[in-house]
């Protein structure tokens, strides 16, 4: 629907990341080339992912249940994949301090890790919502079956959205808990994952995208609040370490 | 607040990575907002030129003949760029060096001129801008002469030539993507394949061709894209930066002895080269002369590792054999090699170049055939589909990082289009057949994980 309306979906899906992207990450280099690095990781276990799938594709779409199986295995993938992740940037962050205590400057902040975090969410945005969105920048729009009352690109992008959030700051929250062998942290990540990933099979059913829709941005914003819970416990715990 | 280590890191990095990010995207702007309107005018009327020499690629042949006859074009096109590109060290060597340069100027002229009004010609005709002839030719005129006056001579800002730079590529990688598909993909892989043997096998072009450069202590006659260092230098004490997997190791003497030694070799000044083919990724190393070892300010960038030289080879005649194309000319061997070698006057700009490479010794330098190679693989991408798009476009940057990782590791000249090709190539095909099927079937479903 003309190059306005596309813009405005890819904006939709992809906003609050450009504007965090601005925000933090485009002023120090290092942290766009971790994003992009992140971004790539996350491309290749999609890649993966699909390889392994690939075989039984295309799905029955009548079926609801080949597509719980395909989310489940995907997510119980990718968070082995974030497992694996942390322990690499584990070892980056240690060469990185390392480096800078011998030049003495300060360490990596916290909000340094939400690049990482970024990535993730952006390599799933961008590839879920943004790549069909070249037809929406032509004249005409599109509609799904089971969820008519809105064009299809709007509802992938506000469902990309929902991910977007829940994948950034779970990361966040999925880092922290790996850094504090927090066990509560780290099994909410993949249970959130999960959670949301279901929670889009209700949009399988028809009108079923107007509950699984709020429903998955209960997720996204529960994320988000433990997410501030804990970075506030972090700020406060090392503030009380300044003041002591 | 004190700022963190990673303001400093990498920005280097981000230098290169920015302008042939920024020129890819134009390219695939380009190509959406171009491919619109004929969407079967190549079909009909295939362009022969140098990529083409010995198949015109018909969609209505089968797939064991498109995969000959794209293997055949490339070889021959591969071919040609080899004999070129001798034909170029032979003149270097000679030193016909007024020649070059100022066949090189023609060339650009030309290239941006013809190519890049052509162009100009069909956006105005897509997006029926309002815009008389006379008013169309002067801009036109005015933009090439200021581009070949800001490539080739000092004095010109260097924004202006990076600007120009880029645009060359967007122009040559435009006019490469209306080669035919499979055509194109083989070439890739061939050119890929020629810039690994040119650089790096003793009897290279390249490497003679660098050779002879630093061993005339000139700079060398390619076109390159520098990355001008943000950072302001005293020219009298010019800092260094060191790598920061290289520097662990290494003491403070081995590292001035590699700048002080590299200083004689490499100059960064104003030297343009017209061909495609040179990656010149060169981090200088010079330590402060009065042996001071300030270490904060020389460890500032950890992973740009010490000065060194990198060239890739790409298809220098590319963007000729392009030109050329109703006129099978036999100047098109003449025109192939123009591009190679241009080598500014010796004479009067050395001082010019002696000064600026003081000034601009810090910076990275990137071959404008690399610009054009990875945006013609991602405008290839964009024909099929923007998640190829993505996904060619992460695999390129990422190949890009991994190149100048090994840049500064390894102390030599490295190509530059192998590593990044070939991710681009495997992710392309992998995103088309795998990835494509499985999102979009998911997403179509409106689910997503």
């Amino acid at each position: 629907m003309t190059v306005a309306a596309g813009i405005g979906y890819a904006l939709v899906a992809l906003g609050p990341s450009l504007s965090l992207f601005i925000a933090f990450i485009s002023k120090k280099p290092f942290l766009i080339l971790t994003l992009l690095s992140s971004t790539l990781v996350w491309l290749i276990s999609l890649i993966i992912l699909s390889g392994i799938w690939r075989a039984f594709l295309p799905l029955n779409s009548t079926t609801w249940w080949p597509f719980a199986i395909l989310i489940f295995s995907s997510i119980a993938f990718q968070e082995g994949l974030r497992l694996l992740f942390w322990k690499v940037y584990k070892r980056l962050e240690d060469i990185l301090d390392a480096f800078a205590d011998r030049v003495s400057k300060p360490r990596l902040y916290p909000t340094d890790k939400m690049q990482i975090a970024l990535g993730h969410g952006v390599a799933h945005a961008v590839f879920f919502c943004l790549s069909l969105l070249t037809p929406a920048f032509g004249p005409a729009t599109y509609f799904v079956d089971r969820c008519s009352q809105i064009p299809f690109f709007l509802v992938s992008a506000i469902i990309a959205l929902a991910f977007v959030t829940v994948h950034t700051f779970s990361m966040v929250i999925a880092f922290n808990g790996y850094a504090e062998g927090n066990k509560v942290d780290q099994l909410f990540v993949p249970s959130v994952h999960l959670a949301a990933g279901m929670m889009t099979m209700i949009n399988f059913a028809y009108g079923g995208c107007v509950i699984g829709i709020p429903l998955l941005f209960l997720m996204a914003i529960l994320t988000v609040m433990h997410c501030g819970r804990m970075v506030w416990r972090r700020l406060s715990e090392s503030q009380r370490q300044v003041d002591s | 607040m004190e700022s963190s280590i990673l303001e400093s890191i990498g920005q280097e990095i981000i230098g290169v990575m920015s302008p042939v990010s920024l020129c890819m995207l134009l390219v695939v702007l380009l190509v959406y907002s171009l491919s619109d309107s004929n969407p079967f005018s190549s079909s009909s009327a295939p362009i022969r030129t140098a990529a083409n020499l010995v198949y015109l690629e018909n969609p209505s042949d089968t797939t064991a003949q498109k995969l000959e006859g794209a293997l055949l074009n490339a070889l021959v096109f591969v071919i040609l760029i080899a004999i070129v590109t001798f034909v170029l060290v032979l003149l270097y060597y000679y030193n016909f060096t007024n020649f070059l340069k100022n066949y090189m100027r023609f060339s650009a002229f030309f290239v941006l001129g013809t190519m890049g009004g052509s162009i100009f010609l069909s956006i105005i005709q897509h997006f029926s801008i309002p815009i008389d002839s006379i008013t169309c030719f002067l801009l036109l005129f005015n933009y090439t002469i200021v581009g070949v006056l800001s490539m080739f001579s000092g004095g010109m800002p260097i924004v202006l030539r990076q600007g120009y730079m880029v645009s060359l590529g967007i122009i040559v990688a435009t006019w490469f993507t209306k080669l035919p598909e499979w055509t194109t993909w083989v070439l890739l892989v061939a050119l890929a394949l020629y810039d690994l043997v040119a650089v790096l096998a003793p009897g290279g072009p390249l490497k003679l061709l660098v050779e002879l450069a630093s061993s005339r202590d000139e700079e060398l006659p390619a076109l390159v894209y520098e990355a001008r260092p943000t950072v302001s230098r005293n020219e009298g004490n010019p800092r260094s930066t060191l790598g920061l997997l290289v520097a662990g190791v290494s003491d403070s003497g081995s590292v001035e002895l590699q700048a002080v030694s590299n200083n004689n070799v490499r100059r960064d000044g104003a030297e343009n080269r017209r061909s495609p083919e040179y990656t010149a990724i060169q981090v200088r190393n010079l330590e402060n002369v009065e042996g001071e070892r300030n270490r904060d300010e020389g460890e500032r960038s950890p992973l740009v590792g010490h000065s060194r030289e990198r060239y890739s080879s790409d298809s220098n005649s590319s963007e000729y054999s392009t030109v050329i194309h109703n006129r099978e000319s036999e100047t098109s061997v003449d025109e192939e090699m123009s591009p190679l070698v241009d080598l500014l006057g010796m004479d009067n700009e050395r001082e010019h170049e002696r000064r600026d490479s003081v000034v601009a010794s810090r910076g990275i330098k990137l071959g404008l055939g690399d610009f054009v190679f990875y945006s013609v693989l991602v405008g290839r991408a964009a024909m099929y589909d923007l998640m190829t798009v993505y996904a060619c476009y992460l695999a390129i940057i990422s190949g890009l990082g991994c190149t100048l990782i090994l840049l500064s590791v390894c102390h030599r000249a490295l190509p530059a289009l192998p590593i990044s090709i070939t991710l681009g190539v495997i992710f392309y095909f992998l995103t088309r057949l795998l990835m494509e099927p499985f999102v979009v079937g998911m997403a179509t479903n409106l689910m997503m994980f």
